[in-house]
């Protein structure tokens, strides 16, 4: 694993909805995909008290997540046939009806590609050192916690 | 020996920095009880203690050379 170049997920801010467009535009080129999964998580304006969630501002452990999720890739390859995956993950302030996180799995039919988008993302959500601040309106603030 | 811990999340609410320099402890469980007399609230706080960036949940020896983090539920996604 250590001579393996470890990809960076993080980026800075929302995931603009056409990056995501871009992503799957690159992907043509690769013909013996027929399946692309994709799964986008949105800041959701929960309530909170009587105020509303307007933003999440996420940290990471940086190091400890790209090893993690260098790890949680390799698992993914190893048990389904993935032509190819792509995740990214905002951190800093994204606001409510934003996107934070994409994640992006292709194989050659359907089923392999659905499976594995899922359980990449339970496995982002249990495992990744990654922590969303809820910034209401009146900017106070709680942390969330993954259900 | 001095331990250097790094901190995450809420906790660091708790302690107010998210970087600790914590003198003569030798395993985590030494490490849980020096913080938890520092900072009192930590002792209700849940969280992980990461060790070179490995979870660890045993009681765990530690050298100055280990990069030992804090952890506090993940919530990413």
């Amino acid at each position: 694993m250590a001579d393996k170049k470890i990809k960076n997920i993080f980026m800075q801010g929302p995931i603009p909805a056409g990056f995501i467009a871009d992503s799957i535009q690159k992907h043509s080129t690769k013909t013996d995909i027929g399946a692309h999964s994709i799964f986008l998580g949105q800041v959701r304006d929960d309530i909170i008290g009587d105020k509303k969630v307007a933003a999440i501002d996420y940290t990471t452990y940086e190091e400890m997540a790209l090893e993690k999720m260098q790890e949680i890739r390799e698992d993914m390859f190893s048990k389904y046939a993935l032509t190819c995956m792509h995740v990214y993950h905002s951190l800093g302030k994204v606001a409510a009806g934003e996107l934070s996180l994409f994640v992006f799995t292709s194989s050659k039919h359907r089923k392999m590609a659905i499976e594995a988008c899922e359980e990449t993302v339970e496995r982002i959500k249990a495992e990744l050192p990654v922590w969303g601040k809820e910034l209401l309106e009146d900017e106070s603030y709680q942390w969330k916690e993954n259900k | 020996m001095q331990i250097n811990v790094i901190i995450f999340g809420q906790i660091v609410d708790i302690t107010g920095t998210s970087a600790i320099a914590v003198e003569d402890v030798t395993d985590t469980n030494q490490l849980v009880e020096r913080l938890a007399t520092a900072y009192p609230a930590l002792k209700s706080a849940k969280y992980a203690i990461a060790v070179d960036k490995k979870i660890v949940k045993e009681n765990t020896v530690l050298s100055n050379n280990n990069t030992i983090a804090l952890l506090p539920p993940f919530s990413g996604g």
